[in-house]
């Protein structure tokens, strides 16, 4: 019979092995369901692997990916202190939205000189989205409430506020009646050396620094870990609970919120409906895979641009619909959690 | 029952059952019989394998030696559903029921006999007639939710009735029951045991043996020491055969000047986890370079007044005072600064990360100690040195630092544990008060005098420690005044020179002065 024994250590190496099996694993299965469904799978892998050999589209598939690293960086901070914020999409919404409210402010009322744009427009969405994380955060610490069902929530809440504000007060009086917030001037744009993506590998390196520091040299990364480890040990420690989570989802809804000022300040320049094709949902897959690890999350997070980007090419040469790339981020989140499955035990023979 | 007549066969005979679990010996060679119609008491303070005994019998756990037969034939008991298949049923002191679903719902959960379409009308037919037998005010379609704890319990023995039990366990069935429910749970067991089934009645109460049973079995340190008739023993033999004689070994207790008062509490109340008052207001005083141990048996409220004392657990009436200062409420961490050190129960699983490092165990609390940490930033590398130092001093067997606490065996967790709350204190000093809650449970010969040389050690440095044991033995030799716990209220203080363990155990039991 077999039995499942806890591994109590286990070695980076393996662990990594773990993971990139697990992902083989991923592209295997999709390839098996693609097969049967008469899809050409080896052009659909050539296709995949295309995007990220060719300098073009990997300009592409960077400026895509930051985004999705930034709202990840935002989850590892979440997820380590034990808080399952699946409210990432909700935060990037509420930091765009709070990025063209500035930008409004700023055009119709001459608030905010013109210098002062992008260090306003990153802290109020930084706040907005933080905002956005702390009320599931307050009503877990206050009443607790699942936050699971809270963050989730809130994200349909937040992406229908977005409709109303680009269909209703935000309409660009220019925008021929589309649905559009008007265009983001200039200094409004976050670009370095007239790259967006250059300023979007900055910052997220820059984030990915910070989150780094925070758990491994402060008192408060500290208190989130400890937290969560174990709710009852950090009390027992007397560490202030309610406090540390509240702090904690703050930074990650802030966190998430700055992907939300990248889309619309870096990558489209101007609010509008629907715009993430699901940002944060891909970035709780990319905080699983690179393990809770804010350096990880940066290659993880360009692979996922990556199969963003090649949703695309798939659109056009194999005539598959935007979903394929949502079957197969589907099914490399099953594997990861195959492979945590097998991080945290180990399969014996025994009699 | 009326005799013992050798030509009924038992029940139920456990013939020599042996358990271990890693480092202590649960059961040990364990001899035990129901007979039909019997109430049969199982006493013993906590620990004393009891309970293990019950769940060997019930199917949880798989005895390492000796034989189980019910009614005269030989069984492997694998799994509940073996014993019930047997006719054994257990009431566990937390009820196995669905609150959201309605009495009969329950009774039928897992019910094979129910068949694969349920008849409603049926089924809470005979629940009502069952419930009338037994004299319950039970209606089937309750939801369980909406039950008294007394009511619930009753629930759990209707299952058990509706499958025809012929043994039922109950463990501690009086323990979450007001007077009035225990009066009727105990008019049902009469009844139960007058229509032939035998009753197993799992308690550390003395007088409940006397009201309810016929025969008792007495346990200590997983022994059997005593199966007698209720009506030929005595509440005093009782009491003895539970917590046994002294054994004396040596132990070096150093004369220390007792010092002025470190720890105060008055009136102190609090509730405990069932919302039942627990601490009904407590009064105890606390000297530097002294040892005060709380003897009672478990469930009375020691571990209720610890963890207020550790601010854990609100105090919902009476003040706390650290050196004069009134801490009542204020909170782990203020008492953490105050030089509290808390040794918790089972602290290798509640006051451990057993997937972080050793250094990081050892922080749990000093990473806001000014001498380890900046405002914001913590100094890792002073940690990890003094980790270091600490690992060597109390002879943990480790690597060093870096090791995951999880890979380390129980004594050495236990002495992580140790190390961090008696040396690792925020100012460097030591502790002004230390509450240790069973630091020697579970531990072999050596590590029990490992700590309990630390605890000695640190009240001659002028620690006021406060110390729960469920050795009375150990807390008479280790204590220089001994504070005896009943019902939530101090019932006795005085210097273990003063009374014999017999005496004490008395106290304990009876919750008054003897």
């Amino acid at each position: 019979m077999f039995k499942l024994e806890r591994h109590t250590d286990i070695s980076r190496k393996t662990s990594g092995l773990i993971v990139f099996l697990s992902l083989l694993l991923a592209f295997f299965v999709t390839g098996i369901i693609f097969y049967l469904l008469n899809v050409d799978v080896i052009q659909f892998y050539l296709i995949i692997c295309n995007v990220f050999i060719t300098p073009a589209l990997l300009l592409q598939v960077v400026f895509r990916s930051i985004p999705i690293i930034l709202a990840s960086l935002g989850l590892v901070v979440a997820f380590r202190m034990g808080f399952w914020n699946i409210g990432a999409e909700g935060q990037i919404y509420m930091g765009m939205i709070a990025a063209t409210g500035m930008v409004i402010l700023h055009v119709f009322y001459g608030a905010i000189p013109a210098s002062l744009m992008l260090v306003v427009m990153g802290a109020v969405s930084f706040l907005a989205g933080g905002a956005w994380c702390l009320v599931p955060a307050s009503l877990k610490v206050r009443l607790g409430v699942n936050e699971v069902l809270t963050t989730l929530m809130l994200n349909y809440i937040a992406m229908l506020l977005v409709d109303y504000l680009v269909y209703g007060p935000w309409r660009d009086p220019e925008g021929w009646g589309f649905a559009l917030s008007i265009p983001f001037p200039d200094y409004a744009t976050l670009t370095f050396g007239g790259h967006p993506s250059m300023a979007g590998i900055i910052i997220s390196i820059a984030v990915a620094t910070l989150v780094y520091v925070l758990f491994k040299y402060t008192k408060l990364g500290f208190m989130l870990s400890v937290l969560g480890k174990s709710g009852e040990v950090a009390k027992y420690a007397g560490i202030p609970v309610g406090r540390v989570t509240l702090l904690g989802s703050l930074i990650s809804g802030g966190i998430a919120g700055l992907g939300g000022l990248y889309v619309v300040s870096g990558m489209i320049g101007r609010l509008r409906p629907r715009i993430s094709p699901g940002y944060g949902y891909t970035a709780i897959i990319v905080a699983m895979l690179a393990q809770l690890n804010p350096w990880l999350i940066l290659p993880a997070g360009i692979f996922f641009g990556g199969l963003l980007t090649a949703g695309d090419a798939l659109q056009s040469s194999l005539r598959l619909p935007f979903s394929v790339i949502t079957v197969f981020q589907s099914i490399i989140f099953l594997c990861i959690i195959l492979a945590e499955f097998f991080r945290r035990y180990r399969v014996v023979l025994k009699r | 029952m009326e005799d013992e007549d050798l030509s009924v066969t038992p029940l139920v005979e456990l013939n020599g059952i042996v358990k271990r679990f890693p480092n202590v010996v649960a059961n040990d060679r364990v001899n035990f019989s129901l007979m039909p119609g019997e109430v049969h008491a199982l006493l013993g303070e906590n620990a004393a394998g009891k309970t293990t005994l019950m769940n060997i019998l019930y199917g949880l756990y798989q005895p390492d030696d000796g034989e189980i037969y019910v009614k005269g034939k030989r069984v492997r008991i694998r799994s509940p559903a073996d014993s019930i298949k047997l006719g054994i049923g257990m009431v566990h002191q937390s009820f196995r029921l669905i609150p959201v679903h309605t009495v009969w719902e329950n009774v039928v959960l897992g019910l094979t006999e129910a068949g694969f379409i349920l008849n409603k009308k049926k089924l809470t037919e005979i629940v009502k007639r069952v419930c009338e037998e037994y004299g319950w005010n039970i209606d089937p379609n309750a939801r369980v939710w909406q039950l008294s704890v007394g009511e619930r319990q009753q629930v759990e023995l209707l299952k058990l009735l509706i499958r025809n039990a012929e043994v039922l366990i109950l463990d501690e069935p009086t323990s979450v029951l007001t007077p009035q429910e225990t009066r009727s749970l105990f008019k049902a067991i009469r009844i139960m045991a007058k229509k032939g089934k035998g009753i197993i009645f799992i308690t550390h109460k003395l007088e409940e043996v006397f009201e309810v049973s016929d025969r008792v079995t007495v346990m200590r340190k997983g022994r059997v020491v005593a199966t007698k008739l209720t009506n030929e023993v005595t509440a005093e033999e009782l009491a003895n055969l539970m917590i046994g004689r002294p054994v004396l070994f040596k132990l070096e207790r150093p004369e220390v000047k007792k010092g002025g008062v470190v720890l105060e509490t008055k009136g102190l109340k609090a509730m405990g986890d069932r919302g039942v008052l627990a601490l009904d207001g407590v009064n105890l005083q606390v000297h530097s370079g002294e040892i005060v141990g709380i003897a009672g048996v478990a469930g009375n409220g020691q571990e209720e007044l610890i963890e207020v004392l550790a601010g854990l657990r609100r105090a919902d009436g009476g003040k706390v005072f650290i050196d004069g200062e009134d801490v009542t409420n204020k909170g782990v961490g203020h008492l953490i600064g105050k030089g509290v050190a808390y040794i918790p129960p089972e602290s290798t699983r509640w006051a451990l990360i057993r997937d972080m490092r050793l250094v990081e165990n050892i922080a749990l609390k000093l990473y806001r100690s000014k001498n380890f940490s900046g405002r914001l930033t913590i100094n890792w590398r002073k940690l990890f040195e003094f980790s270091k130092k600490l690992v060597e001093e109390y002879g943990i067997a480790a690597h060093g630092p870096s090791t995951l606490a999880g890979t380390l065996s129980g004594g050495n967790l236990q002495r992580v544990v140790l190390a961090r709350e008696l040396s690792a204190t925020l100012d460097g000093k030591v502790p002004k008060l230390i509450l240790a809650a069973y630091p020697t449970k579970g531990l072999d010969v050596a590590a029990t005098e490992f700590v309990q040389g630390l605890l000695l050690k640190y009240r001659s440095m002028g620690s006021a420690i406060i110390f729960l044991s469920e050795d009375l033995e150990e807390i008479m030799m280790l204590s220089d005044r001994i504070a005896v716990i009943s019902r939530g209220r101090i019932v006795g203080e005085f210097s273990p020179r003063e009374k014999t363990v017999e005496e004490v155990g008395m106290m304990m039991v009876k919750g008054s002065m003897a």
